[in-house]
């Protein structure tokens, strides 16, 4: 039963995710495409010093940086771009308002409700659907990363397992989010509810993130920004993901699947 | 064995509130195996409220009920593996066909979806249409599904809210044909409709509930044999002085020699004034269900008028 709703759950809205995925995967793969047009590592770093200082820093790519990590340290901002969140978040946070609150606001939940599965059973199917698609958001990207570096061949060495520590890294930011977006969505009745939750602290850490580095009145707040753990650069150029990162994005995920559980075990559902 | 021994669905005591309002006022009721047991209301009368506390989707905050002899929800999931439930018509995947939508029910519900065929026969739900996406469904089109997931896996308890809305005349017919080989194959059913000639003609026992409080249960015929039946009657002599004072007698229309009143609960005590006066004829007309209906709606809510069943 529970493994028949794991895939009613992914089935549904399929054609979005698949999308939003193959987004991530078109822009990391052309990633690789633009550090070799623009002559590898040191082509970049000659770019970057054009650059004003405070343009520098909130790209968090200086010309230092890039003489330190090579490709390695210029392909870790792919994953930090904008255009990346967009598209990892939107997938995992629409997918868990779908999975609770969407699936009451459309009275779906009804369906599985009246028959003999438990709430626990009906909360691990969004769960496993949560865990699979964490897996493939954060697979996704290295992947194509991968594949761009094979056929544009940049200047400059990208070994396998600092593209699996990247993959790692992004399996926890989505896994962490998507399990806080899960939580809203055991507590509310209505996706545009989750959805507006979740893009509001999202929104609002990622400012405090970047604006941080030019902004030091920000500063104090940055531990309390899920962005501020998921660090590219040391993933990427050193090949293993911080153990803070792992300690911080995973243990969110957790607590809010744990807060999530206790909420929808006992709440009422109006479906 | 006594009724509640025999009862499907024993609920006792069951009052929900949302902070000061009160959704459901102590309601207690039982429903005999092998009935089909109309439950009506008006609109926020509690109707839904009951039925979610019921399938276990909202916790009473005191009171319990119980179904096929196990708590709704300290024992919820064994309560309802025998249950079929009517979802509402937009509660249907509306990216699955017709076939798939049952398909997964039956899937979920863990049992052999044996009636599946029957029902769609009766509903007139043909294969092409089961091939087609709920997209292109119609609402009707849409209830019919929703009804054949609810039943289809042979529930011994049938739980259906509005079962015929949507549904064209003719369908409704076949559908009350239906719930009535039901029952003769050992499904109870427990439904509440605003269409109370549907119920009337489908049910053998009924309550009523308005504003959270139940106001009456009890087989059909009894309700309507207590609440405000029709009398005409014709005398010899001129209607006698003194009618209209007997107790459950409220005259509707009166010329010099016939009377027609309604009356409310025991009929004794006019009989008792009657026989003291010549009379010509005399006629009793059940009331007809609606009747019964807006009676309990017309009175005060706060009156005496509340009843609880025994």
């Amino acid at each position: 039963m529970v493994s028949a709703m794991t895939r009613r759950l992914l089935r549904r809205g399929l054609v979005g995710t698949l999308l939003l995925l193959a987004g991530v995967m078109v822009f990391q793969f052309i990633n690789p495409f633009i550090a070799e047009s623009l002559g590898g590592p040191e082509g970049l770093e000659s770019l970057v010093n054009q650059l004003p200082p405070a343009m520098q820093q909130l790209a968090q790519m200086s010309p230092d940086f890039l003489a330190m990590t090579g490709l390695a340290g210029y392909l870790s901002r792919g994953y930090d771009h904008p255009v990346y969140f967009i598209l990892s978040i939107s997938a995992m946070v629409g997918f868990a308002g779908r999975a609770i609150a969407g699936e009451i606001d459309s009275g779906t939940l009804a369906l599985v409700l009246a028959r003999p599965i438990s709430r626990l059973k009906i909360y691990v199917s969004r769960l496993i659907a949560l865990v699979v698609l964490s897996v493939g958001f954060g697979i996704a990207g290295p992947v194509a990363t991968w594949l761009g570096l094979q056929v544009a061949q940049p200047v400059g060495e990208v070994e396998i397992d600092q593209l699996a520590a990247m993959a790692a890294l992004g399996m926890l930011f989505v896994w962490s989010i998507g399990a806080l977006a899960l939580m809203v969505s055991a507590a509310s009745s209505s996706m545009g509810r989750v959805v507006g939750w979740a893009t509001g602290y999202l929104v609002i850490a990622y400012f405090v993130d970047v604006f941080a580095e030019l902004w030091s009145i920000l500063e104090p707040l940055r531990p309390l920004s899920l962005f501020d753990y998921f660090d590219t650069s040391t993933t990427m150029v050193d090949g293993r993901v911080p153990t803070e990162s792992v300690v911080v994005l995973g243990g969110v995920g957790l607590v809010a699947v744990v807060v999530g559980w206790l909420v929808f075990r006992q709440r009422d559902l109006l479906v | 064995m006594s009724e509640r021994d025999d009862a499907v669905l024993v609920i006792d005591g069951v009052t929900k509130r949302y902070g000061q309002i009160v959704a459901l006022d102590s309601v207690s009721m039982m429903v005999p195996g092998g009935s089909i047991f109309g439950f009506l209301g008006p609109n926020g009368a509690g109707k839904t409220t009951l039925i979610r506390i019921i399938m276990g989707f909202m916790k009473a905050t005191s009171g319990h009920a119980t179904m096929l002899g196990h708590d709704v929800w300290a024992d919820g999931v064994r309560a309802r593996e025998r249950v079929g439930y009517l979802v509402t018509a937009d509660g249907l995947y509306p990216d699955l066909s017709g076939n798939d939508q049952l398909d997964y029910a039956a899937r979920i519900s863990g049992r052999a979806p044996e009636w599946r065929r029957r029902i769609l026969d009766a509903l007139e739900l043909d294969e092409a249409a089961l091939r087609r996406k709920l997209t292109t469904y119609s609402k009707g089109m849409r209830q019919k599904l929703a009804l054949t997931a609810a039943a289809q896996h042979r529930p011994e308890l049938l739980i259906l809210d509005e079962p015929t809305d949507g549904l064209d005349p003719l369908i409704q017919r076949n559908f009350e044909v239906l719930l009535r080989e039901f029952r003769a194959d050992g499904t109870t059913v427990f439904m509440s409709s605003h269409d109370l000639g549907e119920v009337e003609r489908t049910c053998d026992r009924v309550a009523v509930i308005r504003a959270g409080r139940l106001i009456t249960a009890g087989w059909m015929e009894d309700l309507k044999r207590r609440y405000q039946q029709r009398v005409e009657v014709v005398f010899d002599e001129g209607v006698p002085a003194g009618l209209g004072e007997v107790p459950g007698v409220v005259i509707l229309r009166s010329d010099d020699q016939s009377v027609l009143m309604s009356l409310e609960h025991d009929i004794n005590p006019l009989l008792a004034f009657l026989a003291r006066h010549r009379v010509a004829r005399m006629e009793v007309r059940p009331p007809e269900l609606q009747e019964v209906f807006l009676s309990f709606y017309e009175r005060d809510t706060s009156g005496d008028s509340v009843e609880v069943p025994a």
